[in-house]
């Protein structure tokens, strides 16, 4: 249970981690007024509303008598809430969530990140209560983008085409690109997603001083991220048919990725 | 694992009974898990044919050979364990056997591990009975924790302990099972180990929560058995709640959290008696550090300790004759433990009253008095040394951590709730000068279970508002020879 981190896209980007219980209110702000997430937009009200973690989720209060916000699923093919005015502590269920304020222009907006969310482990009894049973402690949404990102990470390994390699970013972008998820994704995303499962799902130790040689902190973290999924069973075989099918170019392009190394 | 009291629906094709493993014949199924199944096993023909074992198929098909892999490996761990310990408090494994079946894929490669046949697990006899008597809880708490000290004296780890690994056979006696999680200490440090990264989320510490994963898996102390201890002995006394709120394990997990944060007092259930209440405080330390304090063989030495001296401490009888004064000590004890908890004397050091009326006042109050009342007129510098039972707090007095500062009353008499308590703390160690005594405020039980309704009126340092405060006579060896207060 690490909370819900908030992400403002502003210069410089904020980032505020609220553990369970904690609560963090939005708005324009002011002297009197003071918010830990300063919306700098004229449109805004000093104090637009509250997020208060609980549980494994955050509730959203809307302090606007006359503006709803929006909270959008971002991977939920336009999938989103409506939160009206005045409404307190609406809970949102989503692992990912964009939470858009109305403004003249194209409205202000924040991300809000709830790694916490359990899920059952994959392979135990249809349908049957499961008791007190002892789960995976790392939960993954099999679901999510960053599933399938991990499971295009570990194919190599899984198809037993290399023992070594892991596929690069943009190789990892080419693969899932004929997936109806993945139709936007750019590499920026994809590494977000690598640091978001290194960081919030996984909490991985990065290899510190392992090979102090090799600069590339990104690469050892991919290449980490992979021997512990596969290590540990959060990927396997079965997992691969979340893929799009390869075509022949593309498995190819694998194949040269895999060679240069 | 191996104690779901779920129906088997799903379970009971997978083995079919009369199936031969080893010397034993596979009857009827006990319980199903995620990861195995268990079956009772008879000796096949044999000379003893009454013998009864659990047997615990590890099937190893229909799995990603990695997942296989991990499941030999935790076959591996128990049967390891197994081969490396005795003691009367885990479950004995009598054998391991891989089944060998090319015909059947189903079963091939599968690990049996074959064990003593309990009668049914802790979560089994709390669902079904709901409200253990006195007596039973506590027996079976104690036999948790020898088996427990016994663990961690030779260097493992449980991993997974829950009341669903807690077995009770035929007898009532205590086994400690399910050692799929188990593991050595690092031989090195000795002071962890590592195990896949698996547990039950209502029993884990709140380190855990945010532990980072390697390679090796994450790391456990024997702290985590230790708080797990913690949960199981609130389960014991309310029927198996547990202290943390939460309609799920996620909600219960993120009250854990809170709480780890110093943002929500720990709240037992007024059902657990005094002592246990104390005990499960310290097992459910919020760091590890904390908690380290308390090993699984200090909690067992002070149980009995309390369990030999007078009026066993341990079950509440001895201080609570009627159950109407019982009830009444009991609410007396809820404000007690809150008030400590935001007095942010969380952890280690804290105390609670008991009791308000004269039934229950203990024996203990009357050996203090007799040394007190030859001294009517008093010396005019009395002085009394403060005492802290917890001894990490007296060697690390220096320190003046706040988890082991000491609370004083405003008022000997009324419940020490947050209201009642002054701003100043004190620590180990401090010399406050004793004004006069009041031989009859409320009672007042310390960690290890010594009571007392006396009270010193003493001076606080500096110019400390107010200037005065009542401490209780059980956090000072001293007996100062000061009047009764008027």
């Amino acid at each position: 249970m690490s909370g819900v981190l908030i992400h403002l896209p502003q210069e410089p980007a904020l980032t505020v981690r609220l553990g369970a219980g904690e609560v963090a209110r939005f708005g324009r702000g002011s002297d009197t007024m003071p918010v830990e997430l300063r919306l700098d937009d004229p449109a805004v009200s000093r104090l637009a509303g509250e997020i208060r973690v609980s549980d494994d989720h955050w509730l959203l209060s809307n302090h606007s008598t006359t503006q709803s916000y929006l909270v959008e699923n971002p991977e939920g093919a336009g999938e989103y809430l409506r939160v009206p005015p005045r409404r307190v502590g609406a809970p949102i269920p989503f692992e990912f969530a964009r939470v858009v304020l109305p403004t003249r222009g194209s409205g202000v907006s924040f991300q809000v990140f709830a790694p916490d969310h359990v899920y059952l482990d994959p392979g135990g009894p249809d349908g049957l209560p499961r008791g007190t049973q002892t789960l995976t402690a790392y939960s993954l949404d099999e679901t999510a983008t960053y599933f399938l990102v991990l499971v295009a990470l570990c194919e190599p390994r899984l198809r037993d085409e290399s023992a070594l390699a892991v596929p690069t970013t943009p190789e990892v972008v080419e693969r899932l690109r004929s997936h109806p998820q993945c139709a936007q994704l750019t590499a920026r995303a994809v590494s977000a997603h690598i640091d978001y499962l290194a960081e919030e799902k996984l909490r991985i130790n990065p290899p510190a001083d392992r090979e102090p040689g090799r600069g590339a902190r990104r690469n050892g973290k991919r290449e980490a991220l992979v021997g512990i999924a596969l290590r540990f069973g959060l990927v396997g075989e079965g997992h691969l048919r979340l893929l799009p099918t390869r075509t022949t170019a593309a498995a190819g392009a694998v194949r040269t990725g895999t060679g240069r190394r | 694992m191996s104690g779901a009291a779920e129906p088997l629906s799903g379970a009971t094709e997978r083995i079919p009974r009369g199936y031969r493993v080893g010397a034993w014949e596979v009857g009827e199924p006990i319980a199903d898990g995620g990861w195995g199944w268990v079956y009772e096993g008879r000796s096949a023909g044999g000379t003893d044919g009454d013998a009864v074992v659990a047997l615990k198929f590890l099937p190893t098909a229909g799995l990603a050979p990695r997942q296989a892999r991990g499941l030999v490996e935790s076959a591996r761990r128990e049967s390891e364990f197994g081969r490396r310990t005795r003691h009367p408090r885990l479950i004995r494994l009598l054998d391991s056997v891989v089944l060998d079946e090319p015909d059947r894929p189903e079963l091939d490669g599968a690990v049996v591990l074959v064990m003593e046949r309990a009668e049914r697990s802790l979560r089994q006899l709390l669902e079904t009975e709901g409200l253990l008597e006195d007596g039973e809880g506590v027996r079976i708490l104690t036999e948790i924790c020898e088996g427990l000290a016994y663990l961690h004296g030779q260097g493992w780890v449980h991993g997974d302990l829950k009341p669903d690994n807690v077995l009770l056979m035929a007898d009532g006696s205590i086994r400690l099972s399910d050692f799929g999680l188990s593991a050595e200490l690092d031989g090195t440090h000795g002071t962890h180990a590592w195990i896949p990264p698996l547990g039950t989320p209502d029993y884990l510490p709140p380190e855990r929560w945010r532990a980072p994963l390697g390679e090796r898996g994450v790391q456990v102390r024997p702290s985590a058995d230790v708080w797990a201890l913690g949960i199981m002995i609130h389960q014991v006394f309310t029927g198996g709640a547990s202290p943390f709120p939460g309609a799920t394990a996620a909600g219960r997990g993120a009250a854990v959290q809170e709480f780890a944060a110093g943002r929500a007092p720990l709240r037992l259930d007024s059902a657990v008696p005094p002592f246990w209440r104390g005990l499960a405080t310290d097992c459910l330390a919020p760091t590890h550090d904390a908690r380290a304090a308390h090993t699984a063989q200090d909690l067992l030495a002070r149980i009995g300790a309390a369990a030999g001296g007078d009026g066993d401490a341990t079950t509440g009888e001895g201080t609570a004759p009627a159950a109407g004064a019982r009830r009444r000590g009991r609410r007396l004890v809820v404000g007690a433990a809150a008030a400590t908890a935001l007095g942010a004397a969380t952890g280690a050091a804290w105390w609670y009253a008991v009791g308000g009326d004269d039934a229950g006042r203990g024996k203990g109050d009357t050996a203090v008095h007799a040394e007190n009342i030859s001294g009517t007129s008093a010396p005019p510098a009395a002085h009394v040394t403060v005492f802290n039972v917890e001894k990490l707090c007296r060697d690390q007095k220096a320190e003046r951590d706040q988890q082991c500062s000491l609370g004083l009353a405003i008022d000997p008499l009324a419940a020490y709730t947050v209201d009642n308590v002054v701003p100043t703390r004190v620590w180990h160690g401090d010399v406050l000068p004793a004004e006069c005594r009041m031989s009859q405020g409320l009672p007042v039980t310390d960690e290890v279970g010594t009571r007392s309704t006396e009270w010193y009126r003493v001076r606080l340092p500096g110019d400390a508002t107010p200037s005065k405060a009542w401490l209780p006579a059980v956090r000072t060896k001293d007996r100062p020879t000061v009047s009764e207060c008027a």
